[in-house]
């Protein structure tokens, strides 16, 4: 590959490539504001100066060159530190400066603001433009996101996001000169599903999120990787939170998935988490029509002798699981009814579902499939139609136990009416619904950011979500739950932790051949086929 | 006595020249297209290289040069765009050849489209000047009509079609990368380069932008030769030019002139001396957008080079005279408002500098200056210069600067009291 150095440091880039772009590949950020690796390249901001004394061809370039517009050259030689350099940045810092309010104190971007930490960087604090700074007026935008104008760097990313990315064009940019500014077309409001991605990448904070807005300061926030459970896309996200306490989700980059975008949908279902509103948060039991609090040991106990007592057949024994639950706890369900029960009767909601595709790539994150982990069911061999003829015709004969994971077939009664019939519902999950009504035995789990799990997204791709905040005292997580239950029934399941039952999946499963948690890293990667 | 030398208005100084087809005909009009429609395509690119043209738009870029740096062989149609939106103040050369030789205009750029293979072209031609769009349009529809246009033009089997679109009030929109997102139907903005419009321009497509005075030129090169074009002028500046000569002289007026005659010259010979026999306070020699000139700098030749070596530059041949009365802050203020209300807004330098500058100057105006801002205006001038996107912020800081450098007094003398 050819190479150009930069600050002396050898850089390796692809024909084409700007200089901005291959240095970031080797690690170096180069500061900027309009440039964005998703848009097309601008080139105003005029902040990504570089100093290139040999242009590859043993000249100097004339004067500061812009980095995210000049492409790459052999033997091209690069300072992007000298001292012209950061003269250059402090009076585009300058010009930046003259007009903001700076007003962070009350600004939600604060802590994560590009003009915030260059202007510490190359600014020099005080203003010499002694007049009244310019003020838009205030813009109600509509849905998802703010618009503070006065804090606008005119970097046009927005701009060009609802351009190029979405197609849908009813934002963008009005005026000119020192009026420049930018605002939805024709009055109305946005309409675009993906528009918190232009909080993201909006370098200031002209553009917030309205859910986020005066909530935390952003440096207190502690993020964990994850992904998004709302559909099988699975985007990569950080789940972020402070004092045990989710406020927001925000888009992690990954090419494979979701390139660096969300959607809006997905952005808040964050408000899913923490409410713990309608939740049961310890063991209960049945006694007498009323369910009473239990520890784990009375109830498994107690769960153990009842078994004993229905002393069912194979094929009276059920499992029903949703499509939320992860790979590790479909596998210990499926697992638990195969060696306590001898039961192969495992089943889970599959539904016809679309992927809506346009010129637009974005549109495939958002799918009708809001099943995180229907793929994993299949390829973990759970059983499963779209009319669910098979689970009706199992549930038409004798059913003893029952299993309920998560909230299945909540949308059908007649699968809720054929199952009460049974003597013992066991329930695991973590809210009260029409499966805990009818249940004996109500075993408290967790939520997806209180625990850690693999999901099969609908591209077969394996990827991992971790604990981001810590779960009530008294509730544990599905596998170590269904883990404690076959050892109580007094057959062998060893394992500690999660990751233990993933790779137990991948040596039994020939989809999940070899896969452990780092083999599936932050990325994810993709299932055998077979 | 400096006088004019006539070939671009040979015909327009006939009194009684009406401009229409039969009378640029009747004086030999569209003999070159004829001829130019025998030779190969880069026969005339290499003509007109050899000719020394260069732009008159305002950059000097040699043409020839220009269109031989267009993309060959990409499978898209190439262009040979116009630029007519002539918008920086002092020129008005360009509407007064639409006004008055539109033909030997479009001979020109029929050659230039036949030389660069463009079978569709585009004038891109300033929103208010809709006289002379009428009676250029008026100048295409007699083409059409005698085959000068169409499906074969003039009897060869060369296709040619020829648009006029008119801007929409912006000076922006005579940047050569915005005048073509504005033509494509898109906000005016200056591009980045790369990609040139040689590679990709209207449409994504080979294109060169050119100005009208440029294609002009073209007609009687092909006819003389490129050699007769190169004696007109001092070596690298060939040709005669129109010269836009306004402000305080007595006789204004668009003059067509050598490349290199003498700029004081052209004031007191052609402009027939200073405006009510007042002292000369100074020179733009090319357009509001170039260095000013003290009166003691002006004895100089005219051309592209020799204002270059005088710190200034020809631009677009706009010379803009002005007296001992002239109040040099205001006239600056002026200036300077005029490229923030122009500035389009996109990069920082310029969007910001524009205005902060102006907001100096107002305050010099009112008599409130001080010499801190004095200094700060002239550090904040620089701050635009090659700083930006597009040359509107040199635009804006050249005539900042060189005000500044060559008239102190005068801003000083718009202290405030207290200081
Ligand atoms: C801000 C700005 C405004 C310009 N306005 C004009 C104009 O009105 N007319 C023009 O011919 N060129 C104008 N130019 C120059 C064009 O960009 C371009 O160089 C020119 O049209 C090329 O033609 P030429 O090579 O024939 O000179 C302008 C340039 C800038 C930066
Ligand atoms: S709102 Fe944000 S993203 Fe849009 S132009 Fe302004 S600073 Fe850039
Ligand atoms: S597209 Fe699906 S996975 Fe991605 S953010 Fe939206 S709901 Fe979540
Ligand atoms: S220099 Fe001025 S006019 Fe040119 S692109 Fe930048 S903001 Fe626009
Ligand atoms: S990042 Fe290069 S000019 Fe904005």
């Amino acid at each position: 590959m050819p190479t150009f150095y930069l600050d002396d440091q050898a850089i390796e880039f692809e024909p084409g490539e700007k200089i901005i772009a291959a240095a970031k590949r080797a690690g170096i950020d180069i500061p900027h504001y309009c440039y964005h690796p998703a848009l097309s390249v601008v080139a105003t901001c005029r902040m990504c100066l570089v100093d290139i004394v040999d242009m590859g061809n043993g000249r100097p370039a004339p004067k500061l060159m812009t980095s995210c517009s000049t492409d790459a050259a052999e033997g091209m030689k690069i300072l992007s530190q000298n001292e012209k350099v950061v003269e250059g940045r402090e009076l585009v810092m300058e010009f930046l400066l003259v007009n903001h309010p700076l007003d962070c104190p009350i600004c939600d971007q604060a802590g994560e603001c590009t003009l915030q930490d260059f202007s510490f960087e190359y600014g020099s604090g005080n203003s010499e433009m002694e007049y009244s700074k310019r003020v838009y007026g205030w813009r109600d935008i509509g849905t998802f996101v703010t618009l503070e104008r006065n804090r606008c760097i005119h970097c046009t990313r927005c701009d060009r996001f609802t351009r190029e990315i979405t197609g849908t064009n009813e934002f963008g940019v009005f005026n000119r000169g020192h009026q420049l500014t930018v605002d939805t077309f024709t009055d109305q409001p946005m309409t675009n599903k993906f528009q918190g991605n232009m909080a993201d990448i909006c370098p200031v904070g002209c553009i917030t999120e309205r859910e986020f807005r005066f909530k935390k300061r952003a440096w207190k926030l502690k993020k964990t990787n994850s992904i998004c459970n709302r559909c099988s896309t699975g985007c990569n996200i950080t789940v972020e939170e402070d004092k045990n306490k989710v406020f927001r989700f925000k888009p992690r980059e990954n090419q494979e998935v979701n390139q660096w975008w969300m959607c809006d949908d997905g952005r808040i279902s964050y408000r899913d988490y923490g409410k713990n509103k309608n939740r049961f948060l310890q063991p209960m039991g049945r006694v007498k029509g009323n369910l009473v609090k239990a520890s784990w040991d009375q109830i498994f106990e107690a769960l153990k002798s009842r078994i004993a007592d229905l002393s069912p057949n194979p094929n009276e024994v059920v499992a029903l699981s949703d499509n939320f639950a992860s790979n590790e706890e479909l596998f210990l369900l499926k697992k638990m009814l195969a060696d306590v029960f001898d039961s192969d009767k495992i089943f889970f909601p599959l539904r016809a579902w679309s992927q809506h595709e346009t010129a637009y790539p974005i549109d495939s994150l958002i799918t009708t499939d809001k099943s995180p982990n229907r793929a994993g069911a299949i390829a973990l061999g759970l059983l499963g139609d779209e009319d669910d003829a098979k689970l009706k015709e199992a549930l038409s004969e004798t059913v003893k136990i029952a299993f309920i994971l998560g909230n299945p077939f909540n949308e059908d009664n007649e699968i809720l009416e054929l199952l009460a019939k049974a003597e013992l519902i066991v329930y695991i999950g973590t809210e009260n619904n029409h499966w805990t009504e009818k249940a004996d035995v109500l075993l408290p789990g967790q939520t997806h950011v209180e625990k850690e799990g693999t999901f099969t997204n609908k591209n077969s791709r394996v990827q991992r979500s971790n604990i981001a905040v810590k779960a009530p005292k008294e509730t544990k997580p599905e596998w170590m739950i269904l883990t404690e239950l076959i050892q109580f029934m007094g057959k062998d399941a060893d394992f500690h932790t999660s990751r233990a039952v993933f790779e137990a999946i991948g040596a039994s499963n020939d989809h999940f051949k070899g896969m452990t948690f780092d083999s599936v890293g932050d990325l994810g990667s993709l299932l055998t086929s077979i | 006595m400096l006088e004019e030398t006539l070939v671009l208005f040979k015909n327009v100084r006939q009194p009684g020249y009406s401009g229409d087809l039969a009378s640029y005909q009747s004086s030999g009009g569209y003999s070159a297209l004829k001829k130019a429609l025998k030779m190969k395509p880069e026969e005339i690119v290499n003509t007109v290289k050899e000719s020394n043209l260069r732009g008159r738009g305002g950059a000097g870029f040699p043409t020839g040069l220009k269109w031989s740096f267009m993309a060959k062989g990409t499978g898209k149609p190439s262009y040979l765009v116009i630029n007519a939106d002539e918008g920086e103040p002092g020129t008005f050369k360009d509407r007064e050849i639409m006004l008055k030789e539109p033909h030997m205009f479009l001979e020109g750029y029929m050659i230039g489209c036949y030389a660069i293979g463009c079978h569709h072209g585009y004038i891109y031609v300033r929103g208010e000047f809709v006289p002379a769009m009428q009676r250029l349009q008026e100048a295409i529809d007699e083409c059409y009509q005698s085959g000068l246009l169409g499906d074969k033009i003039a009897g060869s089997d060369f296709k040619l079609d020829i648009t006029l679109h008119p801007g929409a009030g912006a000076y922006i929109c005579g940047e050569e990368t915005a005048l073509l997102d504005s033509l494509e139907g898109r906000r005016g903005q200056p591009r980045t380069k790369p990609p040139f419009p040689a590679v990709a321009g209207f449409n994504g497509c080979p294109t060169s932008v050119n100005n009208v005075e440029t294609l002009m030129n073209v007609p009687s090169i092909i006819n003389d030769g490129a050699e007769a074009f190169k004696e007109l002028g001092p070596p690298n500046n060939a040709g005669t030019h129109l010269v836009s000569l306004s402000g305080h002289v007595n006789n204004p007026g668009v003059y067509e002139l050598k490349m290199g005659v003498n700029l004081k010259d052209i004031i007191y010979d052609i402009g027939g001396g200073i405006l009510g026999g007042k002292e000369l306070k100074g020179v733009i020699p090319g357009g509001s957008s170039t260095p000013v000139l003290r009166p003691d700098e002006i004895d100089i030749p005219y051309d592209f080079d020799s204002l270059a070596k005088a710190k200034s530059m020809m631009g677009s041949s706009a010379i803009i005279v002005f007296n001992e009365d002239t109040d040099v802050v205001k006239f600056l203020y002026r200036i300077v408002k005029f490229y923030n209300h122009e500035s389009c807004g996109q990069c920082t330098p310029c969007r910001e500098g524009t205005n902060w500058s102006r907001l100096m100057l107002r305050q010099f105006v009112q008599q409130q200056g001080t010499p801190q801002q004095l200094k700060r205006l002239y550090r904040v001038g620089g701050n635009m210069m090659g700083t930006t996107l597009c040359p509107l912020g040199d635009a804006c800081a050249m005539p900042l600067r060189a005000f500044l450098e060559k008239y102190p007094e005068e801003f000083q003398a718009h202290f405030a009291e207290a200081s």
